[in-house]
């Protein structure tokens, strides 16, 4: 009788240790995490702000690579108010083993370089594990198209190692929610054609198929002008885009060019006179925070729709 | 001289205690040489400090720290030897297509080819671009009979050009928003440093810096003429081509791991010459001496002037040998 209790006590115990692990999936790698980390350090305001929406500051020691190049709005600032940005860049190996980190999310071009420094490989020995950003397996491996189930997947992901799953349940039911009544009330017609316009004067510097913004874009009942360029993020030239000839330009707001100035470029430049969306003079801008892949990005359809076909 | 030979080494450990000491999180020295103690003889020093601050002491600065000592060491002896055998005063490790190769390799393995052999990849691909752009250059120089000194040089600088114009090509076809990556690979960079990857530039740095120090007559008589040369019995274009092929070694082996850093390879024989004047058995450990101690500093001010970002090295040592050059010309003579 004795050796029953004890073996089931024992079958038990392991199973409630086996639970306890979880292990995702990030770009070609599974990790497996014991426990939720309870040191993590976000890079960049789109995840940081993934960190915020599931409520995970008590589990951050601090956040990297924002006020380097993008400066954090008012409601981001209140989130983060209690952490410590350790690196106005990407961060160094230094800077996260210091901060005695033991999770880094991240995204390659997002706080970590092919071959560089700081990767899941050269993290492992200090027992910092990495979840990568999804929309960034693109350079790594061979990923499908950009979409908003990127953002999804990576909330589950969090949602899972964190232990807060239905906290990122109720979140993205609450987005796509949210999304479905939008686009219910929306009155579309033909696909409306859109340009992403990041940065450039000689050449732009646009989003491809890769990139969320194409997403979003066909989100909102537009397709991007651009989105057979099999690129994330992308150089092409002004003749593509005359070419192309795009009724709505998506402007991307970030750093010391303002989007009024790009909108002025755009304007100006007499070779873009017989573009529809100059003729028409159709801009839309969309904060950096907003066209990267995060919890934003409803809110970026939302202002792309709301642009494209104001009725 | 022998304040060199005494003072060199004291001054080299103490730079690489303060190589440790500082970055970009705050140790107390205490604690550093607690950690140090204890790897030498475990248990010695009572532990105080987390296992954050033990891995950043041992296994990022340390390592680092070594890198920096074998690749100034390693740039200044190649730098010092193709002076002697070109003649050349401004003769330097990237100038004969070896960097340029090894950047190749680089650029194909961050932009195009993917990591396939994980953290290795890089650098393996590196050398092997290093060694491929030394082997043309070498069909160059055989095919143009270009093993005269200038000649050489010359060859070295066309096949350079050329190899990076196709880097360059790399670069663009590449994913622009991953160009960054290549830009700081380009400008060199001691972060990658690991314990065990030391291992692989410090055979090559031991097995060919013993070669060339076994033959610093040769490299004597070298700098004074080809006829010369020729006439102490040295078979003088053969001669010229090892040696450019053992510094391509070395090159490669350094630029596979810390990128292109610039100027070491220059300036450091300069400045061993003027401190020990023109004997190659001075020159050439003078100049490894003096090659370890630059670096070791110029890695210190890339970790603590924008702390705590990490300044590419190569951006260091660009301001320092320009500054170095403009003094060189108002000298009288070079």
């Amino acid at each position: 009788m004795k050796s029953i209790i004890l073996t089931s006590l024992l079958l038990s115990l392991s199973a409630g240790l086996a639970s306890a692990e979880t292990s995702v999936q990030s770009c070609n790698r599974t990790v497996t995490f014991d426990a939720p980390p309870e040191r993590a350090v976000s890079n960049d305001v789109n995840l940081t702000e993934m960190m915020l929406v599931l409520g995970l500051t008590d589990h951050m020691v601090g956040y990297t690579g924002i006020n380097g190049w993008n400066k954090l709005d008012a409601e981001m600032r209140e989130g983060v108010a209690a952490l410590p940005e350790l690196s106005e860049r990407y961060p160094s190996k230094e800077v996260l083993v210091g901060a005695d980190a033991d999770f880094f999310f991240a995204g390659w071009n997002y706080g970590m370089k092919v071959g560089g420094e700081v990767t899941p490989e050269t993290l492992e020995p200090f027992g910092i594990q990495v979840y990568e950003l999804t929309e960034s397996c693109t350079h790594i491996m061979d990923k499908d198209r950009a979409s908003i189930e990127d953002m999804y997947a990576d909330l589950t992901n969090l949602g899972a190692i964190f232990d807060v799953e239905e906290r990122a349940a109720a979140l993205i039911e609450g987005y796509k929610a949210d999304l479905a009544s939008f686009t219910d009330s929306l009155q579309t017609g033909k696909p409306l054609r859109a340009f992403v316009y990041d940065s450039g004067e000689d050449a732009p510097f646009t989003a491809g198929l890769y990139a969320m913004p194409t997403a979003l874009i066909e989100a909102a009942g537009g397709t991007n002008v651009m989105n057979r360029f099999e690129k994330s993020w992308g150089t092409v030239t002004w003749e593509e885009v005359v070419e192309q000839n795009p009724e709505v330009i998506v402007i991307v707001n970030y750093g010391e060019v303002t989007a009024e100035q790009k909108r002025e470029f755009m304007m100006s430049n007499p070779a873009f006179a017989e573009i529809d969306a100059i003729k028409n003079d159709r801009f839309v801008t969309l904060e950096y925070v907003e066209a990267t892949p995060g919890p934003r990005n409803i809110q970026a359809i939302k202002t792309l729709a709301e642009a494209f076909w104001e009725n | 001289m022998s304040f060199l030979l005494f003072g060199g080494p004291v001054v080299l450990l103490v730079s690489l205690s303060i190589a440790v000491s500082v970055g970009a999180v705050a140790v107390p020295a205490g604690t550093v040489w607690g950690i140090l103690a204890n790897k030498l003889s475990p248990r010695l020093v009572e532990q105080t400090w987390s296992h954050g601050r033990e891995a950043i002491v041992w296994n990022i600065r340390f390592p680092r720290a070594i890198l920096a000592m074998m690749v100034g060491a390693g740039l200044a002896i190649v730098g010092a030897s193709l002076q002697a055998v070109t003649r050349n005063p401004l003769a330097d490790p990237h100038l004969l297509g070896i960097s340029s190769g090894g950047a190749f390799g680089a650029i194909f393995a961050l932009l195009h080819s993917g990591l396939f052999l994980g953290v290795l990849t890089v650098p393996l691909m590196a050398f092997i671009g290093a060694l491929t752009a030394t082997l043309i250059v070498l069909g160059v120089s055989r095919l143009a009979d270009a093993s005269s000194a200038d000649r050489l040089v010359l060859a070295g600088v066309a096949v350079s050009f050329i190899i990076m114009a196709a880097a360059n090509g790399l670069i663009f076809l590449g994913d622009p928003r991953a160009s960054h990556t290549v830009v700081f690979w380009m400008l060199g960079g001691l972060g990658l440093a690991q314990w065990d990857h030391l291992i692989y530039p410090l055979v090559i740095l031991i097995l060919c810096g013993a070669w060339l120090t076994l033959r610093t007559i040769q490299l004597n008589a070298m700098t004074i003429g080809d006829e010369t040369a020729a006439t102490l019995g040295i078979a003088v274009a053969r001669f010229r081509l090892i040696v450019f092929v053992i510094g391509a070694l070395i090159t490669g082996v350094m630029v596979a791991f810390s990128g292109i850093i610039g100027f070491v390879g220059l300036m450091v024989p300069h400045i061993a010459r003027m401190l020990v004047g023109g004997d190659y058995t001075r020159v050439l450990p003078v100049s490894a001496l003096v090659g370890a101690i630059f670096l070791l500093w110029a890695d210190i001010a890339a970790r603590t002037v924008i702390a705590p970002e990490d300044m590419p090295i190569g951006i260091v040592t660009g301001i320092v040998g320009g500054a170095f050059f403009v003094w060189l010309l108002g000298r009288r003579s070079l």
